[in-house]
């Protein structure tokens, strides 16, 4: 056994030393390349069934939203990969402007509803994810406060310095939130800043994951958050006393989507992949793995406990095209305004 | 002779020379003077707007002088902790035992990845901190901020302190010491007018280390700095990871280079001229029998006491976490943590394996090689080579990181992603260890001895095989050792550069911790610890094989 | 602490190490020591005897395990180095490598609160004493090794200690310098008149400087007294062959009468009037005859005779390797002048000064 791997890493430095000069080629037949934006817990067993399904390899790393999309943009030249997987629409409005993505329509395409592609296929979408609000339920003890439902519950002074949610540099969850911000206030940027230089000061820390803030939530180091649904859901999984709960005014939900690079050295894998993960074939094991995602295809039935949460919840979509338009301009914005204020 | 004649007469050498400059040309000047056409030119054209942006934007002059107060800080708080463990270990008379449990306390730190002590002070500090709440019922603590991230860099650097300073307490003269009581001072007298002053070059030294320790540091603040207290090398490191602004993260690492160069410049041409040479003959073998008083010993030995337990406590912490299901919420035990990084972990264990073990050998033969031919050989730009050696190291990680990032992104040189560039990356930042290892044995060896070899007739390689190499083998295996440690622990330079077929342990760990999967990045923490010190160990056993009876003791594995 | 000029007594100390190899061993064992106000004692014996651990107890760096040390009648075991008043001298100088030479030599004044004016005049009188006038401002490292050494024995007087201590204070030193340096050192101490003890390994340094001389051996005292008395009247081997050359030659008491023995040996009779206790009419003995003993005259005379084996002409003196039957003898005479010199070969007639002669036991107790 010792042998057969030293003689494996021999090779694969071997193969590296040698290719690396003219061109980065190690990759094996029959294997995809992918960035994830999905966390690896929830990538990896995604993965293995589309494996197990098809016998392709999937070599992936995973990088939050902010860092998958500046190294695509950074290798537009000479790609390392095929697919980007994971990570909310905004992130993908933004790579669609920078030309980065090769046009695909899946056979699920039309099946799937308007928001949930982008009308050229230049993204398709795999999952739903909500923002919610999550807090630590013996902090809400201890302040006499109800679970947040309303933007400006989140206000109270009970809550200085005890929120934590994410830094937008770095995460599609923190942008997801900031448009959910600008949109429930009528897309008044103004006013939805205004709203969130008041917030600051209850920011305890934004953190460089969309999920950094959950294990602080759970643990009472803080006394709430924003995450999206499948973080906040997967806390609660792990035992944490935590309340999921919805402002009246409305929160963002944003696609998870799934692209082809320009320039892959493997399209054709990477339509497979892509064909998997936009069909039921991937949406129905969401459940099975634990996975809260809201499935995108219309024939995935959603999970009972997740209806159930989600059940009354004021969710609205964020306007893809407006996002990807103005991302960098908001973020800039935000790191000016709010972040170093 | 001249530089030249040698290298006519002596093919080997010359060719030697030519393979090191080529190399350092590649992996040195290259990605230097990449980095510097990056920032300074734009389409063709000089322009220092860009650079000028970063200086002139007020979050970032905060941002800088945050980094300076940092270091600052840590170099003052690190330094004298360090200086408090090194006296205690070499004046306290601490039984072999209680040494050993010192020392081990001490190089866990240094042996980890740098910010595995953040976690534990996420846990333990903060509203529900398992000792600010739990412990001392405090309230209304935050966790984030100046405070706990000078906290945990000081924990985690104060061993290249206590590590630079302890052979120097220990090589101080006991008979001095001894001198000056018997001229009727006083124990504390002494140690103001005698010991301290004699160690005011090792301090100076010390804290320049930590400061540029500090300096290159950007997970700890990444993790707990909080937004509160931006700092330089994070700033630089979100620049480029968050926004991929190279340039922008590329003028704001430069705006680094300068407090480093600094730093280097200072430690090598000021303090290291300042060591008083304190051996003039035989020293009496022990220290004075009562050069500190008992009260004294006492307190010494609580306080490091203390802190050696607030290190272990951190680090039990970490091992619990890696061994149940959900710290804070959900103590089961369970080994699940380490079935994860034993099976989908595994590729990533077997990648940072792989580099170290490439990364070791070439880092420790080129800092013998080079250190070698720059005080033994002489050349045409024999000191240029050395300088040169030593930019990787002497500039914080970020900054080469970024560096090698942008020189080896595109053609003519394209090596972003490979498994060669991280151990480039490797060998030329931390083979310099072996060089000043080197260097400094052999100013120690009498020349006479390689003179005698070639007087018998053996060529220069023969000479080096034969003679030399023998007698510097100690040198190669401190090179082995810290190139190694480094290959398991380091992050800064390395973050850049990992890829989808080739990542590192520490760069898991990390993303785990700000995703905060506790569990995965604790049972990482660990595993990394275990084999740190497996290999250490082994080093140090081949080191006593290899070690003739007599010849020099390098002070340390990880000094410097 | 006067300049009244006290003795020390060390009673019967013992200083106890662990070894790794052969356990519990003494350092020092029962050492009983006593120095005469203002004389200079040396402790003599080889590397590892015990005499420095004996000095380093006495100047307070090491503790005793059994027995006390007292300076003037004082009992000071329990007090630390810091309140003896001693001045010390080390092998290696141990000079503040960080401090001028006039602060080195000031550092004992400053500790003792001496007005600073006084420091000054006291460390320009002492260092003018040492012949080191006008290195004031110069620092260790810059210095020789001659001066490095004027310079820790000025800093050792300069505080006018009670008791003078040295640990081998020339071996640093190449052989002029040494010699020129012992005459010094002797020459302060008399002048000062401050009670010394000397460590050295070098008997003839230890005979040059010295009122009396302690030779230790293995942790214990041997013997002690003056260098004559123990040059010709040797203890035992250990004294014999440790100060001074020696040959040991095999003998027989025929006669022992009034203090004075008749012993034969190589073939002849001499009297020995330096007889060691218990030695009886009959016993085996060994002759202890010092080189310059043996006399040499031309072949034939009255006397056992031999042949000279190998000769060294050493300018004032030569040396002689002979052979007196089979037995190896080693003689010295001095340069007469030229053509005095025996070749290889030659025949000659042994005399001995029986004055200079003294007996050992014959089983080498």
């Amino acid at each position: 056994m010792i042998p057969a791997r030293l003689k494996r890493a021999f090779a694969r430095t071997f193969a590296a030393c040698t290719f690396a000069v003219t061109s980065f080629a190690a990759h094996a037949q029959g294997t995809v390349n992918v960035y994830s934006i999905w966390p690896e817990n929830w990538a990896r067993p995604m993965f293995e069934e589309f494996t197990r399904a098809t016998g392709i390899k999937v070599n992936f790393v995973r990088f939050s939203s902010g860092e998958a999309l500046a190294r695509v943009t950074a290798e537009k030249g000479n790609p390392r990969i095929d697919v980007l997987f994971g990570g909310p629409v905004e992130t993908f409005a933004a790579g669609i402007a920078e030309g980065l993505f090769e046009p695909y329509k899946s056979p699920s395409f039309d099946k799937l509803p308007a928001r949930m592609k982008h009308a050229d296929g230049q993204w398709i979408a795999i999952a739903d994810d909500p923002l919610v609000f999550m807090t630590n339920e013996k902090f809400l003890k201890e302040n006499n406060l109800k679970a947040p439902a309303s933007w400006d519950d989140l206000l109270a002074p009970a809550y200085k310095n005890m929120l934590q949610m994410a830094d937008a540099r770095t995460s599609g969850t923190a942008v997801t939130r900031i448009f959910s911000i600008i949109e429930v206030n009528g897309r008044n940027e103004d006013k939805a800043f205004a709203y969130m230089k008041k917030l600051r000061p209850n920011v305890q820390i934004f953190t460089k994951s969309g999920g950094g803030g959950t294990l602080p939530v759970g643990l009472g180091q803080a006394g709430g958050g924003i995450f999206f649904i499948v973080d906040a859901l997967d806390t609660k999984a792990k035992g944490y006393d935590v309340a999921i709960s919805f402002p009246k005014e409305g929160i963002g939900t944003s696609a998870e989507a799934i692209a082809l690079i320009k320039g892959a050295k493997n399209p054709d894998l990477g339509r497979k992949l892509i064909d998997w993960a936009t069909s039921p074939a991937m949406q129905n094991q969401f459940a099975k793995h634990k996975i809260n995602f809201v499935p995108a295809h219309p024939d995935v039935a959603l999970e009972p406990s997740l209806a159930a949460v989600l059940k009354g919840a004021n969710i609205f979509p964020i306007d893809a095209d407006f996002a990807g338009k103005n991302r960098k301009r908001v973020v800039d914005r935000w790191i000016a305004e709010i972040l170093n204020p | 002779m001249t530089g030249a004649a040698t290298l006519r007469r002596d093919p080997a050498v010359a060719l030697t020379v030519a393979v090191l400059w080529l190399v350092l040309a590649l992996f040195v000047a290259f990605p230097m003077a990449t980095l510097l056409a990056r920032i300074f030119f734009d389409k063709g054209a000089f322009s220092a707007d860009g650079f000028l942006a970063v200086l002139t934007d007020r979050h970032q002059i905060r941002a800088f002088w945050n980094s300076m107060l940092l270091g600052v800080l840590v170099g003052v708080g690190g330094t004298l902790l360090g200086f408090m463990f090194a006296f205690t270990a070499a004046r306290a008379r601490l039984s072999r035992g209680l040494l050993t449990v010192v020392d081990a306390a001490v190089l866990l730190p240094l042996v980890s990845p740098p910010f595995t002590t953040a976690i534990a002070i996420i846990f333990s500090f903060g509203p529900r901190g398992l000792i600010t709440y739990e412990l001392l019922g405090l309230k209304g603590v935050t966790a984030y901020g100046l405070t706990s991230t000078l906290f945990s860099e000081i924990l985690t650097f104060f061993p290249i302190a206590y590590l630079t300073l302890r052979p120097l307490l220990a090589g101080i003269d006991s008979n001095i010491e001894g001198m000056a009581q018997s001229l009727g001072a006083s124990r504390w007298r002494v140690f103001r007018t005698v010991t301290l002053p004699l160690c005011v070059p090792g301090l100076a030294n010390a804290f320049l280390l930590l400061f540029a320790a500090s300096l290159a540091d950007f997970a700890t603040p990444l993790i707990l700095a909080g937004n509160q207290f931006p700092v330089l090398p994070t700033q630089a490191f979100l620049q480029i990871t968050g926004l991929f602004d190279l340039r922008g993260g590329a003028a704001l690492s430069l705006v680094l280079l300068v407090p480093a160069m600094a730093v280097f410049l200072l430690q090598r041409y000021w303090v290291s001229r300042r060591f008083y040479v304190t051996v003039t003959g035989k020293g009496a073998g022990q220290a004075p029998h009562d050069s500190v008083s008992p009260r004294a010993r006492a307190a010494l030995l609580a306080a490091c006491a203390f802190v050696a337990v607030a290190i272990i406590y951190f680090y039990a912490l970490l091992l619990y976490a890696s061994l149940v299901v959900a710290l804070g919420a959900n103590h089961t035990f369970t080994l699940a943590h380490y079935r994860v990084i034993f099976t989908e972990g595994l590729r990533v264990i077997g990648d940072t394996l792989i580099i170290a073990a490439f990364a070791m050998p070439l880092g420790g033969l080129y800092g013998v090689l080079l250190g070698y031919l720059v005080t033994r050989k002489s050349f045409p730009g024999r000191r240029t080579m050395e300088m040169t050696s030593m930019v990787n190291y002497a500039l914080p990680g970020t900054i080469v990181g970024i560096a090698y990032l942008i020189a080896f992104n595109e053609p003519p040189i394209e090596l972003a992603g490979t498994a060669l560039l991280i151990i480039a990356c490797y060998v030329f930042r931390y083979g310099p260890t072996g060089i000043r290892a080197t260097i400094a044995l052999l100013q120690q060896i009498d020349r006479s001895l390689e003179e005698a070899s070639l007087g018998l007739g053996a060529g220069s390689g023969t000479t080096f095989r034969r003679v030399t190499l023998p007698l510097i083998l100690p040198a190669f295996f401190a090179g082995l050792g810290v190139v190694f440690i480094r290959s398991m622990t380091a992050i800064s330079a390395t973050i850049f550069l990992v890829s989808v077929s080739w990542t590192l342990i520490t760069v898991k760990i990390l993303e785990n911790i700000t995703e905060l999967s506790l569990g995965p990045a604790a049972a990482y923490s660990v595993l990394v610890v275990v084999i740190v010190f497996v290999v250490i160990a082994l080093i140090g056993l081949a080191l006593r094989a290899f070690r003739a009876p007599g010849s020099t003791r390098v002070t340390s594995l990880l000094g410097g | 602490m006067g300049d009244a000029t006290i003795g020390v007594q060390v009673d019967g100390v013992s200083k106890r190490f662990s070894h790794r190899v052969k356990g519990e061993v003494y350092a020092a064992r029962e050492v009983r020591l006593d120095v005469a106000p203002g004389e200079f004692l040396t402790l003599l014996g080889p590397s590892g005897c015990g005499k420095t651990t004996t000095l380093r107890m006495v100047a307070g760096f090491e503790k005793p395990d059994e027995g006390a040390i007292r300076f003037g009648g004082e009992d000071v075991t329990a007090l630390p180095a810091n309140g003896r008043g001693i001045g010390f001298v080390f092998q290696n100088y141990a000079l503040f490598p960080h401090l001028t030479v006039a602060d080195n030599v000031a550092y004992g004044l400053e500790v003792r609160r001496v007005p600073s004016a006084e420091v000054g005049s006291r460390v320009a009188e002492v260092l003018k004493l040492v012949g080191l006038a006008g290195y004031e401002h110069q620092f260790p490292a810059q210095l020789s090794g001659g001066e490095q050494q004027r310079v820790a024995l000025a800093r050792a007087i300069v505080i006018r200690p009670r008791v003078l201590l040295f640990d081998e204070p020339l071996s640093n030193l190449d052989a002029r310098l040494r010699v020129q340096m012992r005459t010094e050192i002797r020459d302060l101490q008399r002048r000062l008149g401050i009670t010394t003890i000397y460590v050295t390994h070098d008997q003839e340094e230890a005979m040059a400087v010295s009122d009396r001389i302690v030779v230790m051996n293995q942790g214990r005292v041997v013997q002690e007294g003056t260098a004559q008395d123990l040059y010709h009247r040797p203890a035992n081997e250990f004294v014999a062959t440790f100060v001074g050359r020696v040959n040991l030659v095999p003998g027989r008491i025929d006669d022992l009468v009034g203090g004075v023995a008749s012993v034969s040996m190589l073939g002849t009779t001499v009297e020995v009037r330096s007889v060691a206790h218990g030695i009886a009419r009959g016993d085996a003995v060994r002759v202890v005859v010092r080189p310059e003993a043996i006399g040499l005259s031309a072949a034939g005379s009255e006397g056992p005779s031999a042949t000279v084996a190998s000769h060294a002409f050493l300018g004032e003196k030569i040396e002689y390797g002979l052979d007196c039957g089979g037995a190896a003898l080693q003689a010295v005479r001095y340069n007469a002048g030229p053509g005095e010199v025996l070749p290889d070969g030659a025949p000659v007639t042994l005399n001995f000064a029986e004055e200079a002669l003294a007996l050992l036991p014959g089983d080498g107790r």
